[in-house]
């Protein structure tokens, strides 16, 4: 700075008021003295720097040079208010106000101003101190403190500190908009009895000492609710930190919040879904599987390793180890060639085969997959496998007992033929009896006997031995136990061995039996027996029929005839026909109208059509009685 | 009028049941006839033959039942053997009850056949027998005059000579002529006899 220049007007100087200028150029602040009209009269060294002015070029002059424009003009009213009305609006207060440097910048100053306690005219002491320093560092702090608290209201949770006793004292706006209260309605306010629930209170209670006692671990984890201004509840998972202040000793506690209501909600109802599939798989005996085609991903839902007897926490394994491993070897080949298929053609598929499990038992499953594609995009295949093992084998079970019930049905049947056959039987028999002893009188005989006699009863008692097999070889491939099988046969041949098992018993109950049939017929694709069953028990219950109405036609008409698609084939009695009361309960299982029925015949013989895509039907046969008839598809391609 | 010999008429649907009792009863030498139903049968009937009736007593159309009364109908003494199936029971016992001779169940014995053949063709033989006497009787009753035939009745009605001159006003010795004259014509050795002649005369069938 410049030398300080000697004062060229200080002629004579007391002690105090050398004391007084050695003071006034010792002092950090700038002084400076005005009289009543604001005339500058003392400028120390610190007024020099802090200005840039020396005191001879200030000196005389008035202070309003020092301030900036409107301050400088109006200063000399301020005084004069001053002075008029003795009113201190400076004086003695101390403020902050911008100053004028002599190069015309302008800086911040503390000003202090005193009036000098003196007889006469009053005069008055500024003393100003530069605070431009100052000013920045409490704009640095400021815009520190902004910043902080930008930080803290961009914060996606909640920030809480709480002091020793409880008492909130900052929240941030996250807070706030979660738990509904104002930050300033919040602070100062006991954190636990405000937004705590009562039962959570105690624990919350306990780590809150914990943390300001300083023995918790930093960013301690804790879960509780919190009660919203509104009364409702909110999750929050908390990390909680001691909070000091500069010597390090901990004030409060600091935490941090997340609102995890919905994500718990959101994870607790995807673990509950997924247990209620992961249940009703085992239940349903259900896996499902996803295999990536790029062999990158492979996932199985438990139950696929249930299925298979493995342990569930295995890996899934790749395509090829799983075929080699648990299907069944026989149908290896099919799998395969459906899968590639399916992967082929983008299409589905729709198998059923076996698997053979990890101890070596075997299941019939069910598989069904298709082609898809992964959030990802990478093409996969996803399926499922149903293990259908039990309703294969209660099926398989019905299916047998039906076989077994058409057999008995069909037994029971020949029962009521028995009488029929065995006179078919008899026939042939009696002729071979006469024809041998006739043979055994003839060569006993001394006389001569005729050749072609001896002839004729020889070719004869082989003819008739062959007649009474074929009935046997008829009413055995009738009987016997057998699986149902389907054939191709010729509705002639069909019906031609019906006759050999009906016409005896027709016979034997003196009817007709007449047979009409349309030229030509096709082929019927059937299992003979089954379909020759069916008829036996028409033609019998027709037979029936005849004799309980003693009717005195007693023919009954068989046809064969050609309708549509299918082959019909129908039979007609003359008897009493079927009352509305035998119809509504035709068909049902033990319900007969006969003393002697089983009342299977007409229930077995609907489900022998059922099977063969037929339907039983009836009509009355025109002049009496009933005529009852079934159809039978005819296979296309098969027609003749 | 034995112009033919008792024959066995088997009546039989089944062809080879039928040629197989014909050779069977050829073989023992009986005279057979068949026919492969009961409307042949009785196309041909002729009553004055003599024989036996073998009888299939199921038959489609008309049945050896309907065929056993047909022949009843007529009066005809043919006995029948039937020929019955395995629980054909019921219908033997109708059979029988109309009058057959016998019935058999296939397959049967030939001597059983046989022995019931012959058992029905002797009865037979009986039968014309007696037919043929009752006619002889009827016969010589119709040769006697009037008079003869009023003193016969009076005679078999256990009347005397005395009381029968009463009733006719005739003089005893009148009766005496005329019931002698019966006696010789009616070639009875005994009143008893006489009375059965009369007796057997009025019997039907």
């Amino acid at each position: 700075m410049t030398e300080p220049a000697a004062s060229p007007v200080e002629p004579l100087a007391s002690l105090a008021e050398l004391e007084l200028r050695a003071v006034l150029d010792a002092a950090v602040d700038a002084v400076v003295v005005i009289d009543a009209s604001g005339t500058i009269e003392t400028f120390n060294r610190a007024a020099e720097r802090l200005f840039g002015y020396l005191a001879a070029e200030v000196l005389g002059k008035n202070v309003s040079m020092l301030m900036p424009e409107p301050h400088g003009s109006r200063h000399d009213a301020y005084l004069g208010h001053h002075l008029q009305t003795g009113q201190r609006k400076v004086i003695g207060r101390g403020r902050e106000m911008t100053a004028r440097r002599k190069d015309g910048t302008l800086f911040p100053v503390f000003l202090s101003v005193g009036r000098v306690a003196a007889p006469g005219t009053p005069r008055f002491v500024g003393l100003m101190s530069d605070i431009s320093e100052r000013r920045r560092v409490e704009n640095a702090l400021r815009r520190e403190r902004d910043r902080a608290q930008a930080y803290l209201d961009l914060a996606e949770v909640i920030l809480l500190a709480v002091d020793r006793t409880g008492q909130v004292t900052l929240i941030n706006r996250k807070g706030s908009e979660i738990l509904g209260w104002e930050e300033r309605d919040l602070l100062g306010r006991d954190w636990l009895e405000t937004c705590v629930p009562e039962a959570q209170r105690e624990p919350a209670r306990q780590l809150h000492n914990l943390v300001v006692g300083d023995i918790a671990a930093p960013g301690q984890y804790s879960e509780h609710e919190v009660i919203t201004r509104g009364g409702g509840r909110k999750l929050v998972a908390w990390r909680h930190s001691p909070l000091r202040d500069e010597l390090g000793t901990v004030i409060g506690s600091l935490s941090s919040g997340e609102d995890i209501t919905e994500r718990r909600q959101a994870e607790e109802s995807l673990r509950k879904s997924e247990q209620l599939l992961t249940d009703a798989q085992a239940i349903a005996g259900l896996g499902n599987f996803e295999i990536g085609l790029d062999h990158e991903h492979t996932y199985w839902s438990r139950e696929m390793f249930h299925l298979l007897g493995l342990p569930s926490l295995q890996t899934p394994l790749p395509l090829a180890e799983f075929v080699d491993r648990h299907v069944h070897v026989a149908d290896r080949e099919r799998l395969e060639k459906a899968w590639r298929s399916m992967v082929r053609e983008g299409g589905e598929m729709d198998l059923g085969y076996r698997l053979v499990r990890a101890d070596g038992h075997l299941r019939h499953v069910h598989s069904l997959a298709r082609i898809s594609t992964d959030p990802q995009g990478r093409r996969q295949v996803t399926g499922t496998i149903h293990d259908v093992t039990e309703s294969q084998q209660a099926q398989e079970e019905i299916r047998q007992a039906q076989e077994r019930m058409t057999q008995f049905a069909r037994l029971s049947t020949m029962g009521e033929m028995a009488a029929g056959l065995a006179h078919e039987i008899n026939q042939p028999l009696t002729a071979i009896t006469n024809y041998s002893q006739a043979l055994k009188r003839m060569l006993a005989s001394a006389a001569e006997q005729d050749p072609e006699d001896i002839e004729l009863a020889l070719s004869q008692i082989s003819a008739q031995a062959l007649r009474a097999g074929e009935v046997i070889r008829r009413l055995r491939s009738f009987v016997k136990n057998r699986e149902a099988r389907t054939e191709l046969i010729a509705p002639g041949r069909l019906i031609t061995e019906l006759l050999a098992l009906v016409e005896p018993d027709a016979r034997l109950n003196d009817i007709r039996l007449t047979v009409e049939m349309d030229e030509p017929l096709p082929d019927l694709t059937c299992d003979p027996v089954q379909i020759q069953q069916v008829l036996i028990n028409l033609v019998r219950n027709a037979i029936d029929a005849t004799n309980e109405a003693h009717a005195l036609d007693r023919e009954v008409l068989l046809e064969v005839r050609r309708h549509d698609g299918d082959v019909v084939i129908s039979v007609a009695d003359h008897g009493p026909g079927i009352s509305a009361e035998v119809a509504a309960h035709l068909g049902d299982p033990f319900y007969t109208t006969k003393s002697s029925g089983t009342g299977l015949g007409i229930a077995i013989s609907r489900s022998i059509l059922r099977a063969h895509g037929g339907k039983l039907g009836h009509r009355p046969t025109p002049g009496g009685g009933a005529t009852v008839f079934f159809n039978l598809p005819v296979i296309s391609g098969r027609d003749q | 009028m034995k112009d033919k010999p008792a024959t066995v008429f088997v009546v039989d649907d089944d062809e080879a049941v039928r040629t197989s009792l014909r050779l069977l009863l050829k073989s023992v030498g009986l005279p057979v006839e068949t026919f492969d139903s009961a409307t042949a049968f009785l196309d041909q009937y002729d009553g004055n033959r003599a024989g036996c009736l073998v009888l299939d007593i199921r038959m489609p159309g008309m049945s050896g039942l309907d065929l056993q009364q047909a022949l009843n109908e007529r009066h005809s003494i043919l006995p029948i053997v039937f020929i019955t199936g395995h629980g054909d029971v019921p219908m033997a016992v109708e059979a029988m009850q109309a009058g057959a001779v016998d019935f058999i169940q296939k397959a049967f014995r030939d001597q059983d056949l046989i022995d019931r053949i012959n058992r029905g063709l002797t009865k037979d033989g009986e039968m014309r027998d007696a037919l043929r006497a009752r006619d002889d009787i009827r016969l010589r009753i119709g040769e006697l005059t009037p008079r003869e035939r009023e003193v016969l009745d009076l005679v078999t009605a256990g009347k005397a000579n005395k009381v029968i001159a009463g009733d006719l006003n005739v003089s005893q010795r009148t009766v005496e002529i005329h019931r002698a004259r019966v006696m010789e014509k009616m070639n009875a050795n005994s009143l008893a006899h006489l009375v059965r002649m009369v007796i057997e005369a009025q019997r039907e069938d």
